[in-house]
């Protein structure tokens, strides 16, 4: 066997891929011997079988593997020589890396490449909507790219870029010198390639990609064409990623914050993000359960939502929607509280003020993720659901505004008598604040159940939910990408080009999305590709604005390629932060720091006179730190 | 604490001479591993969960007689694999603790017995598919029943082949009283799989 075939890496990648089809089609066509179904060879039972070993036989063959099978067989460790720490060239960026801080960039590069995948798709969605009947797409193409779209944009983007930025700074910012399962967190990254190949290359399949919306509700999704398996089978595998990163910050977080560090001392983004991750372990399960349901109904013939059987033996339909928003309810959290953490960590800094009511803030964070389980069925006013489910679920709904509105006004009050500091980042973060409460604003109107039912499956969800998701959690991904730039790659972005690309973004994205509220009233229905004339020329103007919508994410695009490659160096701490993330060099060193520094006082206090944050390297502990580390640990336990 | 592991740093640093990374502080009482388990098994506990939404769901809210017209589950048999189950988590602590006394046969008849006890299970339970005389496609009922203990069929199929690791690694002389996560933690995993199945049991079998 040559060399190549032998050390982890892509040959042996390919080979075990190619070794992967062979079991899967070996595998179904015995069993299928063995049962005596006709025909032996069944291209959907293979390709079914192929969709989830193949990924395994990959990452295997990639050596995502490779420490636990050496661990497994009980053989002495080998001695680490680091030789997966740190990336030396572009190379590396394609290996199975543990390094957290290369892993970051894999990750946000990653996502970003699935985002214009996805922005493309709505690029095509507008393009067929941009007059009323059909334009260069069928009926079932259009609901296919809506729905690869949508599940590309979320489950691809925005719930793995924010694990991705999360990855690069939270170990710097609480003091780590890695994730506290740093293989756990390669494989958690190699798992998101696969879910975004599925879905993407799910067009390939017979009767084309999957056309049921990212929410797949059964029954519709139980009799698709072999296309929606790419969506059940690439969810778990999105899913299983983001559970495992999650689990991984809790457990650094908990475990290996730097003396000092207590829960009370930690940058809002370390708090964000470990209420994200309880979210995330506590709600993804559910979609998993949901897509086990329609796959198994697809494939071994189940009757989970089979209603017609009767008998007393039938399935239940509303299960399903049950199931899925009881994960897809907080998931919509889940995408916007990292987002919570980056708006905070640049409000403070740029704004030069503490932060207004820090502890409200961390458990305003806290009653989301509590509150955030208690209203998934407001999804589900018009599903045929139980009536008396519906106050309930309205008034939880009004209520989780609450703790928003809390984080609202103590960002206003933050910036208030601050010395603000309008560049790129911090536009960015102001463009969120006004985009995400216009959002926030439609989507308690539409807890009210009348109003919900007026517009259930009208373009104003459209409009809510980009408001919420593109206004919301996209503006506050270019905020961090922007801020965090400098960090990441060591070198600056352009100022001039980051604000023309802001003002681009903001302009295009009101005149895509505000008249969809206007439409959405007026019962343009949502997820259709033809639509009444009436509609015909605000549509038009709407498809208009979206291409420069598109386009605005070209200069980012170029932006981001031309100042990594020829951007001036950047500083260690170009924006005078406090955070550790800001006191090493930028990149970091490859162990993050030469020895772990000692927190001695909050993240925040700008424009404190005295104020210090933490001690570097090199200088000892003093007493009052090791009294403070103690009082930590009685804390958590 | 906090100055031993500063100092192990400094120990092992020499300035401008770094070969590794510097330690991590360790800010809490539990270990890394033993937390990370307990994490994942809350997101099992809830994969379990949706299983159990269904099953509420067309038992409850559809109403639907249980188990299905015509179809008969084996109470007596599936009781019988509780108990061997369950021995098994009782074996499973006898491995924790002779490990924890440095006692090596302990550790390793406790491992094998627990190996063996769950596989009797899988057994069993395969064997109780094959001679059920209903399918999954029969009804609803049979397929949330063949869901469930499907379910927890493959989590004692993920316990038992993390228990065959760490028996290996009894085997290779591995684990000392100081140092026996490698038993613990996927330990901790069986008895959470046990704890499931009773659940599974009475809901799916008894109730």
């Amino acid at each position: 066997m040559p060399a190549q075939l032998k050390t982890a890496g892509w040959y042996r990648a390919a080979a075990f891929t190619l070794l992967g089809l062979a079991f899967s089609f070996s595998l179904t066509t015995l069993i299928r011997s063995l049962y005596g179904y006709t025909p032996l060879i069944d291209g959907a039972a293979i390709t079914i079988v192929s969709m989830i070993a193949v990924p395994f036989f990959f990452l295997v063959g990639l050596g995502a593997f490779d420490y636990w099978f050496y661990w497994a067989a009980g053989r002495p460790t080998r001695a680490e020589d680091h030789a997966s720490h740190g990336a030396h060239s572009w190379r590396d960026y394609f290996k199975v890396n543990t390094d957290h801080k290369v892993i970051g960039v894999q990750y946000v590069c990653t996502t970003f490449f699935f985002m214009f995948i996805g922005g493309l798709m709505a690029m095509m969605v507008r393009a067929e909507l941009a007059a009323p009947g059909s334009q260069f797409v069928d009926g079932q193409d259009y609901n296919s790219l809506f729905s690869v779209h949508a599940s590309l944009l979320i489950f691809l983007f925005i719930v793995p870029v924010f694990a991705g930025l999360a990855n690069y700074v939270l170990p710097l910012m609480i003091g780590a010198p890695d994730m506290a399962f740093p293989r756990l967190n390669a494989l958690s990254f190699w798992l998101l390639p696969i879910a975004g190949t599925l879905m993407t290359t799910s067009f390939l399949m017979p009767g084309g990609a999957f056309a049921s919306g990212w929410t797949a509700y059964a029954p519709l999704s139980t009799t698709q064409p072999l296309g929606q398996m790419c969506f059940s089978i690439g969810v778990q595998f999105a899913g299983a990623s983001s559970i495992a990163t999650a689990l991984n910050f809790l457990v650094t977080i908990i475990t290996m914050r730097a003396p000092g560090m207590s829960f009370w001392r930690m940058p809002l983004l370390v708090w964000a993000n470990f209420a994200t991750s309880l979210l995330v372990v506590i709600a993804t399960p559910f979609i998993a359960a949901s897509q086990f349901f329609v796959l198994l109904d697809v494939a071994l013939g189940f009757h989970f939502f089979d209603a017609t059987i009767g008998g007393g033996r039938q399935g239940n339909v509303v299960m399903y929607q049950h199931v899925f928003w009881f994960y897809s309810h907080p998931a919509v959290y889940i995408m916007m509280l990292p987002g919570f953490g980056i708006v905070s960590e640049i409000l403070s800094v740029k704004s030069r003020k503490p932060i207004f009511g820090y502890r409200m803030m961390a458990f305003s964070l806290l009653a989301i993720v509590v509150l955030g389980f208690t209203v998934w069925a407001h999804h589900m006013f018009v599903s045929g659901m139980q009536d008396w489910i519906r106050v309930p679920m309205m008034i939880t709904t009004a209520i989780i505004a609450v703790p928003t509105g809390i984080k609202i006004f103590s960002w206003l009050g933050t910036m208030w008598k601050g010395v603000i500091h309008l560049d790129t980042p911090m536009l960015f973060t102001l463009g969120f604040l006004t985009m995400f409460t216009l959002g926030g604003i439609s989507g308690v109107m539409l807890a009210m159940v009348p109003f919900d039912i007026h517009v259930s499956d009208t373009y104003f969800i459209v409009a809510h939910i980009h408001y919420v998701l593109f206004g919301g959690s996209l503006f506050t991904i270019f905020a961090g990408v922007y801020f965090w730039f400098p960090k990441m790659t060591g070198r600056m972005y352009n100022e001039k080009l980051g604000k023309i690309h802001f003002w681009a973004t903001l302009i295009f994205f009101n005149l895509t999305f505000a008249p969809m509220h206007v439409i959405g009233i007026q019962g343009m229905p949502r997820r259709v590709a033809d639509y009444a004339q009436q509609f015909a020329a605000w549509n038009l103007a709407i498809s208009i604005a979206s291409f420069f919508l598109g386009l605005s994410t070209l200069i980012f695009l170029y932006n981001m390629v031309n100042s990594w490659r020829n951007g001036p160096k950047a500083e260690s701490n170009p924006y005078r932060s406090l955070t550790l993330e800001w006191q090493v060099s930028s990149p970091p060193p490859i162990f993050n720091f030469d020895e772990i520094p000692t927190v001695v006082g909050g993240p925040y206090e700008y424009g404190v006179p005295g104020a210090v944050h933490a001690i570097m390297g090199g200088t000892k502990p003093e007493p009052v730190a090791a009294t403070v580390g103690s009082d930590t640990e009685s804390q958590e336990s | 604490m906090e100055a031993a592991s500063i100092g192990t740093a400094d120990a092992s640093h020499d300035h401008g001479d770094h070969h590794g990374p510097p330690v991590a502080h360790h800010s809490s009482t539990v270990e890394a591993q033993t937390l990370g388990m307990l994490l994942f098994i809350v997101s099992e506990i809830m994969v379990f969960g949706g299983f159990f939404t269904a099953y509420f769901f067309i038992r409850v809210v559809n109403g639907n007689p249980w188990p299905a017209e015509g179809e008969e589950l084996p109470q007596i048999i599936a009781g019988f694999n509780t108990a061997v189950l369950l021995s098994s988590s009782v074996t499973m602590h006898w491995a924790l603790e002779a490990a924890k006394h440095g006692n090596r046969r302990g550790m390793k008849l406790g491992m094998l017995a627990t190996l063996l006890l769950g596989s009797t299970f899988l057994t069993v339970q395969i064997n109780e598919y094959v001679h059920l005389g209903f399918a999954p496609y029969d009804s609803a009922q049979a397929s949330i029943f063949y869901g469930l203990t499907g379910l927890h069929g493959a989590h004692v199929f993920i316990g038992l082949t993390l228990l065959l690791f760490a028996t290996i690694r009894v085997f290779k002389g591995h684990f000392t009283p100081d140092e026996h996560q490698g038993i613990e933690v996927p330990g901790i995993y069986w008895h959470f799989v046990d704890v499931m199945w009773v659940i599974v049991y009475l809901s799916v079998y008894i109730l």
